[in-house]
């Protein structure tokens, strides 16, 4: 049994098969040598890089109607690429020729393998294993492998991190920002509607829809003089969020690519209480998003609920700050993609915090728990970028979140956030925020259409195509409709038919949107020139009251006094008397 | 190493330099001559799709390769024809059919096919799953004896087999678990064919392409002269599935052609560790204490199902940034945030498409949870193979003779000539001739 296999005749094939081997591995390494130098020389006269060929073209390029000079170009060219590929074709030849020969060796081996091998001599062979002791080798190889794969496994997910996405889709929890969290509050705490409507609380008022419910509104003062005008206070950085105010407070925002702030004034003195930097947020990008320069970083316009104060960037950083201006909570949503910037401002409803989200990244509508920040309901919707805010109003005996945006408006149950019903009608890059009267709500863009939505049925009543809103919203009040353009034109509709009333042009446009308290509608212009004219079916200028700065920002209305945002400063009016 | 040893690795060393100069030759693009008059330049051909009557050829062949083999195997018994028709099928499927139609890729198309709807298999591809399989549950793996190429172009480089320690062994064949389980999370979830993509020998089929490949396949036959078929052995996702076929199978072959005379002398033929060697008359350990291991892990088993199915869960995520649609969602991403400043040439080509951001990041975000749902189960399914693999570690087992595992047998032929009942029906085969 010492014999090979195939005897002792084999001998002779054993040594035929090594020397065909080594004949077969001495051709395949000769191959081999030719096919890396022809590489290596085909590499280094790349037809691609041709200096003599750059020369001649460049030539070319400086007598372009040169036949002769073209022709030596064409020649060269042609003759650098057949030297190419034939180099190549070389290669690939030599490819073949070494697998042959590499082939021929390996059976050569193979066979050689095959006749020196010899069958195992049972009296050499290695006693039996104790298969209890193997197996329980093997069991601990397995244990360990399995182990190994676990470590490298969880050691990837630890340092691979979230999916970037993950945050459009309302997947980063709330946290609590550096200053440490605050004290919840139970949404019995929040106010009534009443002191909601006796407030300032959103955008536009207590149902952020451009109804204000205070009375003693003044309608004449002066800048210059000083009359009428109870303090005019500096804002420490730039924004276009109007401001709220809840009592004695009024609240504001203010931003740059880096700094993001919040302050609150002192409603009687115009004395800046406090400022509170919004930071270290869990999420927030270190470089803000571009925006342009009339958006800015701080667009929104805060929400108020009596006890906390609530503010969002472009950034998607939303704060909730208490009176003091303590952070309670803080959290990013998802930076916004939008090429303007996010304006969409800020309502609270019940102990919700609703906010619209519509950017490129996806359309979105939340309810944050605003006690805690945490995310209580997101209604996901197939919508484009939008600017508007949305409007919480009152139908019947319920209240609809009203959301403007293109392809379609929507109405939203604001405690659960499903969607009450939509009617696919707007178009191009929505700015204006929606109006609600008398059971007709409205909705208006630019270049688009304006439509009167019966808010029971969801017909569309009437429509609109002329002198429509581009940043302004509507207004609607007593059956009336108002709308102001960017290019200073103001119309009056009946809210009803969409018959309109009267339209009266203005020197300036208009950005800010229309406020009506009592029978005054007050609508500031781009150069800040407030005016006021009567809410009728016939128009009646009451006053015109410059600003002395410009000013693109909505007033808010509290106990006899407007507070007017400008460029720089934040002006309150009145007389005193609440 | 001894000269054949050394002398394959250094040929393999010196094919794989050469093939990587070729096939990176092929993956230059040539661009058009520089002339700004009058060239027209000629209109862009494209080859023809291969024709239809080509699949079923191979389809045919297969089936044919596959009766051979069996005959070879079982009828024959000829380890000699089963090997010149490993060389057939090395040429044919591999370097001819350039390793496409592959029936290990196939599994990728079935597991595409149940998940997407919206995909339909080809016939001859399904045929190539099945195939195979329907062999294995009758006759045992002679498609990784003599058809399979990934399984050819290891078994001509095994020129000095060293034995791998039992224990190692099934250490190791734990990988092809793990192989499959990530091929089938990616062909399910759409993100691509990870068999194919990571195909070490292709290249070597297609004299070119992907200089990491080839170097990892030329890495695989180096190993391979000294440890057979290590691909077949610890990797192939697609031998998972034959080995569980032939576990059933009604017919495998046998290392005895009758009875087992117990001589020892086929003990080490096989260079698969698939020959399982009687036990001693008496264990070693007590049967009480085999009996608590084996209910520890019983017991333990729904654990690791649910710890392999949370680990999974968690690593779907990195994992699913190979999807082109989440990479492409997450570059779009930062570049909205300024957080890096150039993009891709996809980067590119969406931003100048105008699709809306939204519908992508919803894309990413379904194919997230796909991945999700899938780490789940494919990490359970790992945690159910572990606990079935230390089960099996843990049973005694009862056997009389040297037999086959039906699993890890691929059905070679290389134990036939060691046993000397078959050199005695050799024998008498010869005087029964003469």
């Amino acid at each position: 049994m010492n014999a090979t296999m195939k005897g002792d005749d084999g001998r002779g094939a054993l040594h035929a098969a090594r020397a065909v081997a080594v004949v077969a591995g001495i051709f395949s390494l000769v191959v081999c040598i030719v096919i890396i130098a022809n590489f290596l020389q085909t590499r280094a006269a790349d037809p691609l890089n041709s200096k003599e060929l750059e020369a001649l073209i460049g030539e070319l390029r400086e007598r372009r109607d040169d036949g002769e000079l073209r022709e030596a170009v064409r020649a060269l060219d042609l003759l650098a690429r057949k030297a190419y590929f034939t180099s190549r074709g070389f290669n690939r030849a030599g490819a073949y020729l070494l697998v042959g020969g590499i082939t021929v060796m390996l059976v050569s081996l193979k066979a050689a393998a095959t006749l020196r091998r010899k069958l195992p001599d049972p009296k050499r062979l290695a006693p039996l294993e104790e298969p209890t002791e193997r197996k329980e080798l093997a069991r601990r190889a397995v244990t360990a492998l399995g182990g190994v794969l676990v470590v490298v496994s969880l050691g990837i997910v630890w340092t691979a991190g979230r999916n970037e996405w993950d945050a459009l889709d309302g997947g980063i929890e709330a946290q609590p920002a550096a200053e440490g969290p605050g004290e919840a509050v139970s949404a019995a705490a929040y106010p009534t509607r009443e002191e909601m409507l006796g407030n300032w609380p959103f955008f536009r008022g207590g149902e952020a829809n451009g109804v204000g419910h205070t009375a003693n509104a003044p309608v004449s003062w002066n800048v210059e003089t000083g009359e009428g005008v109870l303090w005019k206070t500096a804002v420490p950085m730039g924004g276009f969020g109007s401001p709220v105010a809840w009592k004695d407070r009024v609240f504001l925002t203010g931003a740059d690519e880096k700094v993001r702030e919040v302050y609150c004034f002192d409603a009687e003195t115009g004395e800046l209480l406090w400022r509170r930097r919004i930071e270290g947020i869990p999420g927030s990008p270190e470089t803000a998003p571009a925006v342009t320069p009339d958006t800015g970083h701080a667009a929104p316009t805060m929400a108020v609920d009596g006890r906390h104060a609530f503010a969002i960037f472009s950034t998607g950083d939303v704060a909730c700050l208490d009176f003091d201006g303590e952070v309670v909570w803080a959290r990013n949503l998802g930076v916004p993609e939008n090429h303007y910037g996010h304006s969409s401002s800020l309502v609270t409803h019940e102990g919700l915090l609703l906010v619209q989200l519509d950017h490129g990244g996806g359309g979105n509508v939340f309810g944050l728990d605003a006690a805690t920040g945490e995310t209580v309901w997101r209604t996901a919707r197939e919508v484009e970028i939008s600017w508007s805010s949305p409007a919480l109003v009152a139908v019947g005996g319920r209240t609809e979140l009203l959301v403007n945006a293109n392809p379609y408006v929507a109405s939203y149950d604001p405690e659960t956030g499903d969607e009450l019903w939509s009617v696919d009608c707007m178009d191009m890059e929505v700015g204006p925020s929606p109006a609600y009267s008398d059971g007709m709500a409205f909705f208006a863009n630019a270049y688009a259409i304006m439509v009167g939505i019966n808010i029971e049925t969801q017909e569309i009543v009437w429509e609109a195509y002329d002198d429509l809103p581009d940043v302004s919203s509507p207004l609607a009040v007593g059956g009336l409709l108002f709308t102001a353009t960017s290019t200073g034109t103001v119309t009056c509709y009946e809210g009803a038919t969409g018959a309109v009333h009267w339209k009266q042009e203005f020197d300036e446009g208009f950005y800010a949107s229309a406020i009506v308290v009592g029978e005054n509608v007050y609508l500031a212009d781009k150069s800040g020139v407030m005016h006021i004219f009567k809410a009728a079916g016939e128009f009646t200028a009451v006053a015109e009251l410059p600003l002395g700065e410009k000013s693109v920002c909505s007033p808010a209305f509290l106990r006899g006094r407007i507070f007017i945002r400008g460029e720089k400063n934040l002006y309150c009016m009145g007389t005193g008397d609440e | 190493m001894g000269l054949t040893g050394k002398a394959a690795a250094a040929a393999f060393a010196a094919i794989f330099v050469c093939l990587m100069s070729a096939g990176l030759y092929g993956v230059e693009r040539f661009p058009a001559p520089e002339f700004d008059s009058e060239y027209r330049l000629p209109e862009t051909s494209y080859p023809g799709t291969a024709a239809e009557t080509e699949g079923y050829i191979a389809l045919g062949a297969l089936f044919a390769a596959l009766a051979a083999a069996t005959w070879l195997a079982h009828k024959r018994r000829s380890r000699k024809g089963i090997f010149a028709l490993m060389i057939v099928s090395l040429l044919y499927f591999g370097f001819y059919r350039k390793g496409c139609i592959c029936a290990v890729g196939s599994l990728q198309n079935v597991t595409l096919g149940l998940f997407d709807s919206s995909y339909g298999i080809p016939l001859t591809v399904l045929g190539f799953f099945l195939l195979p399989l329907v062999f294995s549950v009758l006759f045992g793996r002679t498609f990784c004896a003599a058809v399979c190429p990934l399984g050819a172009i290891q078994d001509v480089v095994v020129l000095k087999p060293q034995r791998v320690p039992g224990w190692l062994e099934h250490a190791l064949g734990m990988g092809a678990y793990v192989y499959l389980a990530a091929a089938i999370l990616f062909a399910a979830t759409g993100t691509g064919f990870l068999i194919c993509r990571t195909d070490p020998f292709v290249s070597f089929f297609r004299l070119g392409g992907d200089p990491t490949l080839l170097a990892v396949g030329a890495g695989i036959l180096v190993v391979g002269i000294f440890i057979a078929r290590p691909y077949c052995r610890y990797l192939c996702p697609y031998g998972v599935l034959l080995g569980w076929a032939s576990r059933f199978s009604k017919w495998h072959i046998t290392i005895t052609p009758d009875e087992c005379v117990k001589c020892r002398l086929c003990e080490e033929a096989c260079l698969f560790g698939a020959i399982r060697k009687p036990p001693p008359p008496k264990e070693d350990e007590s049967r009480e204490r085999g009996v608590r291991r084996l209910a520890v892990i019983l017991a333990l088993t729904p654990v690791l199902v649910l710890g392999g199915g949370w680990v999974g869960g968690h690593l779907a995520g990195p994992l699913s940034r190979a999807n082109t649609r989440v990479k492409l969602a997450e570059e779009i991403r930062e570049l909205s945030e300024g957080r890096v400043e150039a993009a891709t040439l996809e980067g590119e080509a969406f931003l100048a498409s105008g699709a809306p951001r939204g519908e992508l990041y919803a894309e990413a975000a379904s194919v997230g949870d796909r991945f999700t749902v899938g780490g789940w189960t494919l990490g359970g399914f790992l945690g159910l193979v572990f606990a079935w693999k230390l089960l099996g570690l843990s049973v005694v087992r009862t056997r009389e003779d040297y037999e086959m595992d039906r699993a890890a047998c691929l059905s070679c032929g290389r134990c036939f000539s060691y046993c000397p009942r078959e050199q005695e029906r050799l024998k008498k085969a010869k005087e029964a001739r003469a």
